[in-house]
């Protein structure tokens, strides 16, 4: 018989027990499992190859802290897939309260009674569920991508998430990728524009458009701010994959480059700002543009 | 001051009773730091409510426990204080408030993590010992299954064991009352319950279910 135990080996020879210590302590530890009870105590075996009591459990203390620790951290990066699965519940509650809003709104238009009042009640509980879910997106996407956050907000650093699938795969997105994540429809259609030899614009912004400091330039600003953050969340994403800390100064050079150009406006080319014009007078008349 | 147990005492504060654990560490979760004493905080800590309900298991200092649920650790830090010769075994499957027991099992000598499934109890079977207590405090469906999994594979003959028991865990829709018979019942099948009583009012529909290993 044979049996792995955290030390290494324990083996029965000629009615004996024998205890082998292992020399990757870290490896026998993860390695460690038994299906049955074992019919010896451990540490009595485990005094063949230890000094003493002391010294079986002050390494064995140590080497479950340190396996433990490592498996903790590895454990954590795995929340990514958490967030997404909430994200998309999310979604989905969302569309869920606004439909059952509607039909409430119907029905209470007709009569208001008891079961209205009732149901009323059911999508204020939805409410404080859905409050619930971006408290926790928040809570974790902070926690799992600190860089990230800091520069985009919990928010468009949830969605980029979920559009790269896991916070490997972003890690790995070069960032002209990540500057048109969720805009890839007006991309494709563009780019199959271009093969058929027409003009065609490719996007200049996905999910990170609502971000404040992109929604809020002048559009012909916008491009260059998409592709400045782009570049700034590609170096957090490997920074939140690989590293985990936060680096304050990433953020710190966006909000520069975003005064910077906001500056920029006050002293406008002529021709720029005739552009300008012509942009803000198309925007009133089409009232809402379409941004991708 | 009264000692209940080896390190738990019960001493007046402010014209009130509390209960404490001597101790030479710090605070670990925001409790009270009172002298040399921790308050243990009933609402926190089902273990002290169970003590305050009145039902005292003699733990003794030199037992090795194997803990099962150990969370943050707002429990094992005051179990630690009460073995101080002995070792707990504390396993949690949970990453996120593992990261916080992970600062207690550094300072304390005798905690050992181990972050894995209680209800795979082969896995660690290498690592974990014979002990002389099994305390469990999971909030899982088949958490019945889970004790006895790691009773037979872990407790001594004549060891004691601890389940903390959530009613709704268990079965949502049922009265609590019901599913504390079956629970009650069914321990009852392959162990020796030695006592069971309600938690109320410091957790809501949970029990404790306190029994021993008699072959």
């Amino acid at each position: 018989m044979k049996w792995n135990v955290w030390f290494g080996e324990v083996v029965e020879e000629d009615g004996k027990l024998i205890a082998k210590k292992s020399s990757d302590l870290v490896e026998s530890f993860k390695n460690a499992s038994n299906p049955e009870a074992l019919p010896f105590n451990l540490p009595e075996v485990g005094l063949q190859v230890f000094e003493s009591l002391e010294d079986y459990y002050r390494t064995l203390r140590k080497i479950a802290i340190k396996v433990t620790s490592e498996k903790v951290e590895k454990e954590l990066k795995r929340e990514d897939r958490y967030v997404i699965l909430l994200l998309k519940a999310l979604d989905k509650l969302n569309e869920s309260i606004n439909m059952l809003e509607e039909k409430l709104r119907d029905i209470e238009e007709v009569k208001i009674s008891e079961t209205t009042e009732d149901f009323r009640e059911r999508i204020e509980e939805l409410k404080r569920l859905r409050r619930r879910i971006e408290k926790e997106i928040e809570d974790v996407i902070t926690k799992i991508a600190p860089n990230l956050t800091e520069i985009a907000g919990a928010v468009i650093a949830a969605r980029l998430l979920e559009k790269a699938g896991s916070l490997e795969r972003l890690a790995f997105l070069p960032a002209s990728k990540i500057q048109i994540l969720g805009a890839e429809k007006s991309l494709y259609k563009a780019l199959a524009r271009m093969r058929r030899g027409k003009p065609a614009k490719t996007p200049k912004h996905g999910i990170i458009f609502i971000h404040p400091f992109i929604r809020t330039l002048p559009k012909r600003k916008r491009g260059r701010m998409a592709r400045f953050m782009a570049a700034k969340l590609a170096i957090a994403a490997k920074l939140d994959y690989f590293k985990g800390e936060l680096d304050e100064s990433l953020a710190e050079s966006v909000r520069k480059k975003y005064e910077e150009l906001r500056r920029e406006k006050d002293k406008p080319k002529k021709e720029e700002s005739k552009q300008e014009r012509r942009e803000e007078k198309q925007k009133k008349k089409k009232k809402k543009p379409k941004h991708r | 001051m009264k000692e209940i147990i080896h390190n738990v005492y019960i001493i007046e504060r402010e014209g009130k009773e509390i209960l404490v654990t001597k101790s030479k560490y710090g605070s670990h979760y925001g409790e009270r730091k009172i002298g040399e004493f921790r308050e243990w905080i009933p609402s926190r800590s089902k273990l002290a409510a169970m003590i305050l309900k009145g039902h005292v298991i003699d733990i003794k200092p030199d037992w090795k426990v194997l803990y099962l649920g150990a969370a943050s650790g707002t429990t094992v830090s005051h179990l630690a204080d009460i073995v101080d010769e002995g070792i707990i075994y504390a396993v949690e499957y949970s990453a996120k408030p593992f990261v916080k027991f992970l600062q207690l099992a550094e300072e304390r000598r005798n905690i050992i993590p181990l972050l894995e499934d209680a209800s795979t109890p082969w896995k660690y079977n290498g690592i974990v010992e014979k002990v002389d207590f099994v305390y469990q405090d999971i909030a899982q469906k088949n958490q019945i299954e889970i004790f006895f999994a790691n009773i037979d594979m872990f407790l001594k003959d004549g060891g004691e064991g601890v389940i903390m028991v959530k009613a709704r865990s268990i079965d949502s829709t049922a009265e609590p009352e019901v599913v504390f018979d079956r629970v009650v019942k069914e321990l009852g099948e392959k162990l020796e319950v030695v006592a069971h009583g309600s938690l109320e009012p410091f957790h809501k529909d949970h029990i404790y279910v306190h029994v021993r290993k008699t072959k």
